[in-house]
């Protein structure tokens, strides 16, 4: 060796050094045992009270189908975009592309974002498309996450809206069937507790708390295929005659259960923009009301009938076309004579129906009426149904009494003229209408003499021949029942001039009556504002169709109209 | 003596010729062992990282495997160097410390990382220059302290003189800025001082003054003393300054016995910031438990005892520059050691330091692992000339 000779230092200053580090180790150990033994469950619930969350577990809603199961709202599945501020921040650099992805503006999302910068969880954009998703994913930005949720489609958009209703952002019925069978329909979320990185991802599932159960289906009464056309052919009406709006109801004679039930104007659900109005989104066959105007004529005839006052050739006298009731005069549009019950009802005179009324006991009148429905709600079930408005007859006056025989005085939705129809259609038996398909319902209950619906009927189909007030509601091959109403609107100072709803009521086929369908057009602006006139032919178009479509087989194959109506739709 | 090193040279012994190696079984073993679990672990506390980084969840692991390699063999080099040529070159290698500290602050060739200049870029790698900067220190001084051995023990320049040259790489390395570096670096070189027979007062006097200038340091730079003293209640600001803390004493938590598995921990997933650098003990603490962390300790209480005892040896053979070197390493690993340990329990603050021999890291690895084969080269030169001497007196 070539060091220089030099005296080793005394071992004690090694010693020393050497003491320091083993009271470092000793140190090192008692904190090693400390934490790991006597601090361990604190340490562990700390860390378990960060990296461990419950998340819930999507399930869909159930779907709500019409009667041969066509979809009329299914729950797809969407991705909700949600970001942790924290991290989301380092990658400013790639906002514009998400930005242009999902649709936003830079501006609004770095200000919105900015601003709850503190928060852990904040939604970006609810419920993109999968495909949206997929290719924010590839971006791969830090802090990005997705929530699986469900997003409500209505494939036949504004068609069955009014009926179907809708759900909210969060997936609960806000309106129509959504809102009355919420309960049914509602998927129950799951729960499961996870263990969560820092970045959020889930890195092992620790347990499921609840299964997620999805929603069940429903199955409505409604044909979607009825419902296009009705919805075709009121659109088409209310636009032609420059209305305000319109409805029309098709109920199952037998089943009552209603086939279509369509308005005007109308909302597409899956596009929210028209939801904010109300005047879009009313399903005014259900929550709307009229004064039924003649239309409540038969009901009158039919509660004299009951009581023996009248038959059908019961001859009375409407000249001269005016009747004098108290203070107000009834009027005919012109002097019918003398003129038996059934021409009383193809003509709509006023006059004979106010005879009629003031003959027949109020009483009787009354339970007529109630009995068909009026005034009371039809136990559809529909959320926000009205009830209507029939006052007690120990109210009536006189000129009520007379005003009632014409259809003012009370009020009706669509569909209780629907249901009081399809009780003389059904040989006086009631069944209560419903937007269910099948199912246990209460057996029809009497509420009319067979004989007096069956003579009602036929005077009825007298109202769509020729001479009748609804010609234009025939339908060539068939024997069609119905009547007319032009009802004056009521406004701040009583009726109104020039204000008109026009409504048809029809029945098909008169020889085995099927299905029942109610047409109101209100407000016509054009020349044409009889029922007759506007709401006739709606009825017509509409009913043609419809009885193709359920094969109900002619009952008028000698009416030479026939010929001539096939000849020209072939052209 | 211990017996692993006298089983493997008794076979040489009983030879005509000194033994060609003689090997400090024990402390090899326990560096071994150490690199072997540190490279699991890196694997370990790396896979979130890496794969969130790098789309690579095992690129940390090929990494440090190969470090870990390239070390071996450098080190298997280094043990055939005579520690001769290391005496030789201390004066050349205090002054390459000093370059390569002052080549971080060049524009290409120094790397910024997280705000602070320690890396050299050399294209393939990048070197952090501190690492080697700390082991050419201890070989200058062990060299130094030879030289001037009763310079140091008697006058105040001799003792003042290799200070005055360290502290301008203290400053460097404060430069940087590289905290904990700096204060290893002066502790070894004041522990190597105190070993080689420093005078009491003025050795004293120089700790007082030393540490009032580290407080200075810590008190000059807000973001220190928040750092410093965020670690006495880490639960006070858990998101904030205490966050890497809290989040390093649940891993401990979590981990129990004996650990939640290896692979399975949490803790590394993000929670923990440097899981595989500088918080590597509380992934084991985590995945290993309280068996895996005393394994720890007690693989590094070996391997500091072994190399001080292989200095010790070499003391009391006069075999002085060995004896200082060995000293050197020993204080450089072992504080180092023990304050990342102690940083990761929260019994010391938060300071960036690595573990030697485990945490991720190249230029550690390397530098360690040649540091530890000159620690067993001068156990190799000691005992071989034990092993002629006393053959020498036998035929005598």
């Amino acid at each position: 060796m070539t060091d220089r000779p030099t005296a080793a230092v005394s071992p004690f200053r090694l010693a020393l050094v050497r003491g320091i580090f083993l009271f470092a180790v000793l140190v090192l150990v008692w904190r090693g045992i400390d934490l790991h033994v006597f601090q361990q469950a604190q340490l562990q619930r700390e860390g378990d009270a960060r990296a461990i969350r419950v998340v819930p577990l999507a399930a869909h809603r159930g779907m709500v189908l019409d009667r041969n199961r066509k979809p009329l709202a299914i729950s797809t599945p969407v991705d909700s975009l949600w970001v942790q501020p924290r991290e989301f921040l380092q990658a400013r650099a790639q906002w514009p592309a998400l930005a242009k992805i999902i649709g936003m503006d830079v501006a609004r999302m770095e200000r919105f974002v900015m601003q709850r910068q503190g928060r852990e969880f904040l939604y970006l954009k609810r419920r993109l498309t999968p495909d949206k998703a997929d290719q924010v994913r590839a971006l791969k930005l830090p802090g990005v996450n997705f929530l699986r949720e469900y997003r409500r489609y209505y494939p036949l958009g504004e068609v069955a809206a009014h009926v179907v209703g809708y759900t909210d952002v969060d997936d609960r019925g806000q309106e129509g069937i959504e809102l009355a069978w919420e309960d049914w329909l509602r998927s129950r979320p799951g729960k499961k507790r996870v263990v969560r990185n820092l970045l959020g991802q889930i890195i092992e599932d620790v347990e499921q708390i609840e299964a997620a159960q999805a929603g069940r289906d429903i199955v409505l009464s409604l044909d979607n295929r009825l419902q296009y056309l009705a919805y075709r052919e009121l659109k088409r009406a209310v636009k032609k005659h420059g209305a305000r709006a319109g409805s029309a109801v098709i109920l199952d004679v037998r089943s009552g259960e209603i086939l279509a039930m369509v308005n005007q104007p109308a909302y597409n659900p899956n596009n929210r923009q028209r939801l904010r109005t109300a005047r879009f989104r009313k399903n005014r066959a259900v929550t709307d009301v009229l004064e039924p105007g003649s239309t409540i004529k038969p009901f009158i005839v039919a509660a004299a009938m009951e009581n023996g006052l009248v038959r059908p050739h019961t001859v009375i006298n409407t000249a001269p076309g005016l009747l004098r009731v108290g203070h107000n005069t009834v009027r005919d549009i012109r002097n019918y004579g003398r003129i038996d019950v059934a021409t009383i009802l193809k003509k709509s005179s006023n006059v004979g129906a106010t005879r009629i009324a003031l003959a027949t006991p109020p009483e009787q009148v009354w339970n007529t009426l109630v009995r068909v429905g009026f005034g009371q709600p039809t136990a559809s079930g529909f959320p926000g149904e009205a009830t209507g408005r029939l006052p007690h007859y120990r109210n009536w006056r006189e000129i009520e009494r007379a005003t009632l025989a014409f259809g003012y005085g009370l009020a009706v939705t669509p569909l209780q003229l629907a249901q009081a129809y399809a009780v003389i259609a059904n040989g006086g038996m009631m069944q209560r209408p419903a937007f269910l398909f099948g199912g246990d319902r209460d057996a029809p209950v009497r509420v009319m003499k067979a004989k007096t619906a069956r003579d009602i009927l036929g005077m009825l189909e007298a109202v769509v021949s020729s001479e009748g007030t609804a010609s234009q509601a025939a339908i060539p091959g068939y024997r069609i029942a119905g009547k007319t109403g032009t009802v004056k609107k009521v406004g701040p100072g009583g009726y109104l001039e020039d204000h008109y709803i026009s409504v048809f009521v029809g029945i098909a086929p008169v020889s085995d009556p099927r299905m029942v369908m109610v047409v109101t057009v209100d407000d016509p602006r054009g020349e044409d504002y009889y029922g007759g006139k506007v709401a006739g032919p709606v009825f017509a178009r509409v009913m043609a169709g419809a009885l193709r479509l359920y094969n109900v087989p002619m009952d008028d194959l000698d009416n030479p109209d026939i010929r001539l109506a096939a000849v020209e739709g072939r052209q | 003596m211990s017996l692993a090193s006298a089983c493997i040279s008794s076979e040489f012994a009983r030879g005509e010729r000194p033994a060609r190696f003689v090997v400090d079984l024990p402390l090899l073993l326990a560096a071994l062992a150490l690199l072997v679990l540190g490279l699991v672990m890196v694997g370990s506390a790396s896979i979130g990282v890496a794969q969130h980084n790098f789309g690579d969840p095992f690129h940390y692991l090929w990494r440090q495997g190969a470090y870990a390699l390239v070390a071996m063999v450098l080190g298997a080099v280094a043990f055939f160097v005579p520690l001769e040529f290391w005496r030789r070159s201390g004066p050349l290698l205090i002054i390459a410390a000093a370059l390569l500290l002052i080549l971080v602050f060049l524009p290409v060739l120094g790397q910024e990382v997280k705000g602070s200049r320690r890396w050299l870029n050399l294209g393939v790698v990048n070197l952090q220059a501190s690492e080697l900067a700390k082991f050419f220190v201890i070989v200058y001084l062990a060299g130094y302290l030879v030289r001037h051995a009763e310079a140091v023990r008697t006058s105040l320049a001799g003792f003042l003189r290799p200070l005055v040259l360290l502290s301008f790489l203290v400053v460097l390395l404060l430069l940087e800025p590289d905290f904990g570096a700096a204060a290893v670096m002066l502790a070894t070189a004041m522990g190597m001082m105190w070993l080689a027979g420093a005078r009491m007062s003025q050795f004293v006097l120089l700790l007082l003054i030393l540490l009032a200038m580290l407080a200075a340091v810590a008190l000059l730079e807000s973001y220190r003393l928040d750092r410093l003293t965020a670690f006495l209640d880490p639960w006070k600001d858990s998101t904030g300054s205490g966050f890497q803390l809290v989040q390093a004493l649940i891993a401990f938590g979590r981990g129990d016995w004996f650990g939640v598995g290896l692979g399975s921990g949490i803790q590394k997933l993000f929670y923990l910031p440097e899981a595989h650098t500088d918080f590597l003990l509380a992934v084991i603490g985590e995945e290993l438990g309280l068996v895996g962390v005393l394994a720890v300790i007690a693989l590094f209480a070996v391997l500091i005892h072994r190399i001080f005892r292989v200095g010790r040896e070499a003391e009391k053979r006069d075999h002085f520059f060995a004896a200082w070197l060995c000293y050197g390493v020993g204080l450089l690993i072992g504080l180092q050691a023990m304050i990342n340990m102690g940083v990761n329990m929260g019994v010391l603050p938060t300071k960036g330091l690595t573990l030697p021999l485990m945490s991720y890291g190249g230029s550690s690895l390397v530098v360690t692992a040649i540091a530890l084969a000159i620690v067993l080269r001068a156990h190799h030169e000691l005992h071989r000339y034990d092993r002629v001497s006393q053959r020498r007196v036998k035929k005598s």
